[in-house]
């Protein structure tokens, strides 16, 4: 049966028509990719200095069909500091906290947005902690008065925090209608509504005071 | 006071012992230690030593817990306390529009050095610590209340505390020295033959204070503080009191695997024996380079202090190796004007919940 010609011909039928179909899945895709917009945000404050360790985050209009942009996500402890000191992440993020001090700390949250405590440890605790409700968690550690940090908890795949230049991208950004927000520790800045179109290229500037 | 800071920590300990799960956790190590013989002066120490110290924390929630700081040692020098407890304190933390306050009441070590930085007060850069917090380790521990505000990157803190009536004692009547000796709350410490220094000691009823603040930045902290223990200066039998007012300044900097660290203080002690005062002004300051590696540290310390014109140095190189999971293997080698010591130290720690 399976040397008969009529097999070979249906066979090979079938394949030409199993790789176009796969083609034109990958041209979709990738015009897809093509079509997505980005937005380039930059953050300053009302002297016009970048403001670095501001969270930018874009929440779109109905429902989003995007997967997480990334589930895990790292606080180290360094030279008793958090690093990074602002940590922006998806809502159901897991978060590790190793210690790469060789003294221990004790990293604890009693923010509304998530509420624990790390016992006094070195090393890297077995277990990540889950963020799974939007909000900020102001971290500190119980040995070390001087170090904080946040975690800022957002409900959306579309988020980063500034560098040192005040500045952001955020890509894959489907067509529709966004509220851009911007988080800061010490300042603020109101929500900017934004319409995107499948293949724009904007930028938005942000004052924060 | 002995008696209420023993029932403090025992109704602690009992209420930790009552908590549940992971709002009970204990920490601390154990060492032997091995030094060559230096009998007086700055790097006085015992040949062959020992140490247990043990702390047990216990949480309600993240923002109120206590804390009991237990220490055991070998001694061979005629004290007269070997076990007991260094600190036990109950703390509080708030988050008042966005800012951060801290409380804590009970016994507690002066939180501002910048060496003795790891839990239990432990030096992570040498065996022992600078003439500075050797002093500080060994007479004073305020007993009060104390409250930290974190605003941004600058903080500020105040403490009215009791007992420490006869901090001040030690520095001009037995010399300052190079040592990780802190003294237990009740314990008595010998000055001279007839006189001890406590941190429990209460003899006159006078509060003491202290008034700290600082800036911290990425890598740089900045610091001040003073402290006054508004002693009488009177003789009560055993336990002159010694009044003191102290200023420190400090700063760290820390960049990748180094870390740069210096204190300095000073200011006047006095007493009043048979109705005349007399003075002593005292000054100790050290400047610490350290190196941290995968599984080693090493480091580099400047000491120099003094009583009135009288001024000593010391220079300390220290060496850790950590490749093995909670053992710290130690060397220190320490010189001043006119002898020398080497200690060497195997420290384990453990943890549990």
């Amino acid at each position: 049966m399976t040397n008969s010609p009529d097999f070979r011909a249906y066979y090979l039928h079938t394949g030409s028509r199993v790789r176009r179909s796969f083609l034109t899945v990958l041209l979709v895709f990738l015009s897809l990719q093509a079509a997505a917009a980005t937005l380039t945000v930059d953050v300053r404050n009302a002297r016009g200095v970048a403001m670095p360790n501001a969270v930018v985050y874009a929440i779109r209009d109905g429902r989003e069909s995007m997967a997480p942009a990334r589930r895990r996500a790292v606080m180290d402890q360094k030279n008793r500091m958090f690093v990074p000191h602002v940590l922006p992440v998806q809502t159901g993020t897991a978060v590790e906290f190793p210690n790469s001090d060789d003294i221990r700390h004790q990293v604890y949250s009693f923010s509304g947005a998530k509420t624990f405590q790390l016992p006094l440890y070195t090393g890297t605790p077995a277990n990540p902690i889950v963020f799974d409700k939007p909000g900020v968690a102001t971290l500190g550690c119980s040995i070390h008065d001087r170090m904080s940090a946040y975690i800022v908890v957002v409900d959306t795949p579309h988020f980063a925090a500034t560098g040192k230049e005040g500045r952001v991208i955020l890509s894959n950004l489907s067509a529709g209608r966004y509220v851009v927000h911007v988080w800061h520790s010490e300042l603020n800045a109101d929500p900017a509504p934004l319409t995107l179109g499948s293949s724009d290229q904007r930028e938005l500037a942000f004052v924060v005071r | 006071m002995r008696r209420r800071i023993s029932f403090l920590a025992i109704a602690l300990l009992a209420f930790a012992c009552g908590a549940k799960g992971d709002a009970l956790q204990w920490s601390g190590f154990a060492l032997l230690r091995g030094s060559s013989s230096v009998d007086s002066g700055p790097l006085q120490h015992e040949q062959l030593g020992a140490q247990v110290q043990l702390g047990l924390d216990w949480w309600a929630s993240p923002s109120f817990g206590a804390h009991v700081h237990l220490l055991g040692r070998s001694d061979d020098d005629g004290r007269r306390a070997t076990a007991g407890v260094a600190e036990a304190y109950a703390e509080l933390n708030l988050r008042p529009a966005g800012d951060r306050l801290r409380v804590r009441g009970g016994a507690f070590f002066l939180p501002t050095s910048r060496e003795n930085v790891d839990a239990l007060w432990e030096n992570p850069y040498a065996i022992t610590s600078s003439a500075l917090n050797s002093w500080l380790g060994e007479e004073l521990r305020p007993i009060g209340v104390d409250a930290t505000y974190f605003r941004r990157r600058a903080f500020a803190g105040a403490t009215v505390f009791r007992g420490n009536d006869t901090l001040g004692a030690l520095p001009p009547a037995r010399g300052w020295t190079l040592d990780d000796h802190w003294t237990l709350l009740g314990e008595w410490v010998p000055v001279d033959a007839e006189d001890f220094t406590s941190v429990s000691a209460e003899s006159d009823g006078r509060l003491g204070w202290m008034a700290r603040g600082g800036w911290n930045g990425d890598h740089l902290l900045i610091q001040v503080t003073h402290f006054d223990n508004r002693s009488d200066g009177l003789d009560y039998g055993e336990l002159f009191n010694w009044g003191t007012r102290f200023n420190l300044v400090s700063a760290e900097y820390t960049r990748e695997d180094w870390t740069f660290a210096a204190e300095n203080g000073w200011g006047p002690t006095y007493l009043i024996p048979d109705g005349e005062r007399f003075t002593n002004d005292l000054q100790a300051g050290y400047a610490l380079v350290s190196r941290r590696w995968p599984r080693s540290r090493a480091t580099v310390r400047v000491d120099s202090f003094s009583i009135d014109d009288t001024r000593e140095n010391a220079v300390t190189f220290a060496y850790f190796w950590t490749g093995i999971p909670r053992l710290r293997l130690g060397g220190e080698v320490s010189a001043t004007d006119d002898s020398r010591r080497v200690l060497l130290e195997v420290r384990y720690h453990f943890s549990g919940k």
